[in-house]
């Protein structure tokens, strides 16, 4: 044997037993306090006595949520007023930051309206040129400084100044002057009158949060001012975090009756942890093993297994369709500048080749809240908006062409929708028809291929002899429908379904799977067919409609070639919408009114139908109970529980500790 | 050594640079021509963030992120900036994260992924070539076969469901493993021995879904090329003159094997600056794909910039010391 083998031979086999021995003593080094999962895993396990999530952090005073960011990869960077920082939502926003003003997507904890940093409503003169702020006295800052009307004028002045603040363009636009009467109390002039100057102060869920003077002025460059350690204003302050983003831990103050949120009583929770749970099956496993409070949302079939084997899991609904629906409306958005797409009666009959059971069954496997109007049909909106109109909705009629009128909508759409979901899930489905249409929305539009074939004729349409509709010049009518991969399955799923129903009606249609960036470009330059997306969003428990509205105005159209300002992505426009538009512009935000205005707008554009509602984003949100109880839940609406949302804080204080 | 030097060192090193050149140039257009904005995707993720943003504020925001970005100016005058900036050693702030420096985001990642893809390409390159030498050697020997089957029926296998499937079985049934991370929470990284046996244990699972995933592609080449050269004269030459078959098998069939197998090598070391995003997010571990992807996501063009411009180097450097050492491997090579 020479030399060079043996060596070879010795290095190897020490090189072996260096390298097994390394992982062997790894693997019985003590468990990190954030043990396996399945430690502790069992269906309603008691909390193990003495555990950690980290050193000195007991798991059993700790809420874990999930931060739907995932891991942030700038941890430090706070400047939560800057465009860009990814710490937005991993407890910063939720429960370190504050607002003047709250309103709840649900039924709020104390009304849909909370006076947060405000000691109560905007006070606006007469002609809405002028909007007075009084604050709360005796609000604190983690570090001892007492919050005061010299940070809200903080706030504004150095945003207006600063190119580069998110909310920079919205106060050099409105703001004109500030006076400070006194230490608590703030008077904006305004620039033109402006009704919902509030606005932008008032969380959904976010707003132009409050700045610390004392820290910012300090500052050389507060744009790039990173605001770490951040100093809090809120019930809690960052105790420690992963320098790679995984995982933030944020403490109670212990001067936290000198926040807000101490009006409702003391959050109960000591510890908050933000985590990155990973994809939908580490969320399942991580809940089940009882390592993740909060889902903040996941795919359909990780909610039905959590249904069925985790007993300790509690969802918005107690059973089928169990998500949160959020107060945002997914839709077809049509081009409405492209050839066909611009003929309302050709949108129509694609509404109505649509089969909105089978693209509930694939996007949400039946659990979604169908809309047939233009508004979510969520939190305070079916009383607002979708019980009004149900009669309006039965008489409504279609003109097919040559004399022919046609009654669209179809009131069970969602009893369907529960019937067919029942052949999979059983049980788990509720009977009851009130349930139902509270739970999966109240009607649709018919799906009428005849009907549908009758409005493309009377559009000027035909088919060839593959049967394949033809624009009125005699082109292939193509549509190519725009839609979300695999970061949002449920969109992806529902896209695939309606062109699938196109195809069947003879539609050259084509579903055109993009990145976020590249079908958001495509949408704001207009280089689109349709798309399958978001255009509406509301306040959800307010019925104002301005929020997306302010944008759908005429003056702001941007035909396809330019960039659209804001969300009339589908290029509508209409003069009875722009006066809509215009008299709630003219409104208070509370005025009565302003729901009457609603309904116009909700009655014109089913007439005109410019994109076609589909149903509210369901957030399959699901907390654990095996530590705490009193998560809001469709009983007991008292806040958003998707954890992202800032407005999710009112849960810390009235959540207890599971007995 | 004048005529190496000039005839083979000096243009090697010229061709370096000049890939590295060409290759930044191309990264620099590449995300040029792609319909996202940065700006526009910045503008969308404030406008989908839930407040009421007005369209005037749009406008305006706009125009300042412009500014802010350094995109204004043709692009050729981008360009000639971004070489100047280069030059320095300054790879500019991330867009998407303005104004944090790409440096400072790529110095944070780095470490985690350079460690475990590194630790993992060797371990597969290894085990891979061995077993698909003795695979081709000993090919009825019964505990080969069975290598030689697993290896190519775990080879098929997607990446995301292997790795998933080793979380569930290592983490979950049996919790031997840590569920996710690279370290527990609560622990702040140190250069400590009980912090880096933390990170071994932490490690373990994503190293050993990359090491079984990649051990199958190695043992497969490996077996190919020497399944030719069990039949060569030299080999057969050998075993009649009655050497022992592990020092044929070592000597005389595996040197002879290595070369295209040492290239492979090469240049999965240089790739490993872009991470391995499926196995990040899986196991909940830091690194570079993570930044890669959203990076991308975002278009934001520093960053993208940053990433490639260590993958360009990466995989340049690598062939550059591999035509170095080439001769060292192979004594044809040294002759010409």
């Amino acid at each position: 044997m020479s030399k060079y083998v043996y060596s070879r031979r010795a290095f190897l086999a020490q090189l072996g037993l260096v390298t097994a021995g390394g992982v062997l003593a790894a693997c019985a080094a003590p468990a990190g306090p954030a043990a396996g999962p399945a430690a502790e895993a069992g269906a309603g396990a008691a909390p193990a006595v003495g555990a950690e999530v980290a050193p000195g952090v007991p798991r059993a005073e700790t809420l874990i949520l999930e931060d739907p960011m995932g891991r942030n990869i700038t941890p430090t960077d706070f400047n939560r007023w800057r465009p860009g920082i990814t710490t937005a939502s991993n407890g910063f926003q939720q429960l370190a930051l504050d607002a003047l003003w709250y309103i709840d997507p649900d039924e709020g904890i104390d009304g849909v309206w909370d006076n947060s940093l405000a000691a109560e409503k905007p006070i606006y003169n007469e002609d809405f040129s002028q909007m007075t702020v009084k604050l709360r006295e005796g609000i604190y800052w983690s570090d001892g400084v007492e919050f005061t009307a010299d940070d809200l004028i903080y706030t504004v002045q150095v945003q207006k100044d600063t190119p580069g603040f998110g909310f920079t363009g919205q106060f050099a636009r409105y703001v004109d002057s500030m006076e400070k009467p006194d230490d608590y109390t703030v008077v904006f002039n305004l620039t033109e009158p402006n009704s919902r100057f509030h606005a932008v102060f008032t969380v959904r869920w976010n707003a132009c949060f409050l700045m610390p003077k004392h820290i910012f002025e300090a500052q050389p460059d507060p744009l790039a001012y990173t605001f770490y350690p951040p100093v809090s204003l809120g019930a809690y302050v960052l105790k420690e975090h992963d320098p790679n983003g995984d995982w933030f831990i944020w403490e109670r103050r212990e001067d936290w009756e000198r926040t807000t949120l101490a009006r409702f009583g003391m959050p109960a929770p000591k510890f908050a942890m933000y985590v990155a749970p990973g994809p939908s099956d580490k969320k399942v496993m991580a809940q089940t093993a009882g390592d993740l409070d909060v889902i903040h949302d996941m795919a359909p079939e990780g909610q039905i297994t959590l249904a069925r084997t985790n007993p300790t899991s509690r969802s918005w609904f107690p059973s089928f369709p169990w998500a949160h629906p959020d107060p945002t409306l997914p839709a077809v958005l049509y081009n409405n500048e492209r050839p066909g797409l611009d003929n309302r009666d050709v949108r129509w009959a694609l509404t109505l080749a649509i089969d909105i059971v089978r693209v509930a069954m694939a996007s949400y496997r039946g659990a979604a809240t169908i809309s047939a109007i233009h508004v979510p049909p969520t939190g305070m909106y079916p009383q607002y908006y979708f019980e009004p109109v149900q009669d309006w909705l039965n008489d409504f009629e279609l003109d097919l062409g040559g004399g022919e009128m046609y009654k669209p909508y179809d009131p069970e759409a969602a009893v369907k929708i529960a019937d067919e979901a029942r052949k999979s899930l059983g049980d788990l489905v509720p009977t009851d028809l009130e349930e139902i249409k509270k739970y999966t929305g109240m009607g649709w539009w018919k799906r009428d291929l005849e009907a549908a074939e009758k409005l493309m004729i009377k559009a000027g349409c035909s088919r060839n002899s593959d049967g394949k509709w033809l624009l009125p010049n005699g082109d292939l009518f193509s549509v190519a429908l725009l839609a979300e991969g695999d970061t949002r399955a449920v969109m992806g799923r529902g896209a695939a379904m309606i062109v699938e129903n196109w195809v069947e009606f003879g539609l050259d249609a084509t579903h055109d799977t993009r990145d976020n960036a590249s079908r958001n470009a495509m949408e704001l330059i207009g280089d689109y067919d349709a798309a399958f997306g978001w255009t509406i969003e509301t306040w959800g428990g307010h019925p104002d409609l301005f929020f997306f509205l302010q944008s759908w105005h005429s003056d702001l159209y941007a035909p396809i070639g330019v960039n659209a300002n804001g969300r009339n992505r589908m290029r509508w426009m209409h003069p009875e919408l722009d006066r809509i538009i215009e008299e709630i512009q003219k409104l208070d935000f509370d005025d009565p009114k302003g729901v009457e205005l609603g309904i116009e707008f909700v009655k014109l554009a089913c007439v005109e139908m410019p994109i076609t509602p589909i149903m509210s984003y369901n957030v399959f949100t699901c907390c654990d109970e095996r530590y705490w109880e009193g998560f809001p839940t469709a009983a007991d609406p008292y806040t958003n529980p998707v954890p992202n949302w800032a407005n999710s804080r009112y849960m810390f204080v009235k959540i207890r500790p599971k007995a | 050594m004048r005529k190496f030097v000039l005839n083979y060192l000096i243009p090697r090193i010229l061709q370096y640079f000049l890939v590295i050149f060409l290759g930044v140039t191309i990264t620099f257009i590449i995300p040029r021509l792609s319909p996202v904005d940065p700006v526009e995707a910045q503008i969308n993720r404030v406008m989908m963030s839930g407040s009421q943003v007005s369209p005037d504020a749009v406008i305006s925001l706009r125009e300042a992120l412009t500014e802010m970005y350094g995109l204004e100016g043709s692009p050729l005058q981008q360009y000639f900036a971004f070489w100047g900036r280069l030059l320095r050693g300054d790879l500019g702030p991330s867009l998407a994260t303005f104004p944090t420096p790409v440096t400072t985001l790529l110095a944070r990642a780095m470490p985690w992924t350079f460690g475990l893809l590194m630790t993992s390409i060797l371990i597969s390159w290894i085990v891979g070539n061995i077993l698909g030498a003795l695979a081709s050697y000993y090919e009825k020997n019964i505990p080969i076969q069975i290598v030689d089957v697993l290896s190519q029926a775990v080879r098929p296998i997607p990446y995301y469901i292997m790795a998933l499937l080793l979380l569930v079985f290592f983490a979950y049934y049996w919790p031997i493993f840590p569920f996710s991370g690279a370290y527990p929470p609560g622990t702040q990284p140190n250069w400590s021995l009980s912090f880096a046996l933390t990170v071994i244990r932490h490690s373990t699972l994503p190293l050993l879904s990359l090491v079984l995933i990649g051990v199958g592609g190695w043992f497969i080449g490996m077996k190919s090329l020497t399944s030719n050269i069990i039949s060569e004269d030299y080999v057969v030459y050998a075993e009649n003159a009655g050497l022992r078959k592990n020092r044929i098998l070592s000597q005389y069939i595996m040197r002879n094997a290595m070369l295209p197998q040492i290239t492979g090598l090469a240049l999965q070391i240089g790739l490993i600056f872009s991470g391995a995003l499926i196995m990040e997010v899986v196991f909940g571990y830091p690194g570079m794909g993570t930044l890669t992807f959203q990076a991308v996501m975002a278009n934001d063009y520093s960053l993208i910039m940053g990433i490639t411009l260590l993958s360009i180097i990466g995989v340049a450097t690598m062939v550059l010391i591999l035509d170095f050492i080439y001769p060292l491997f192979d004594p044809r090579v040294r002759h010409q």
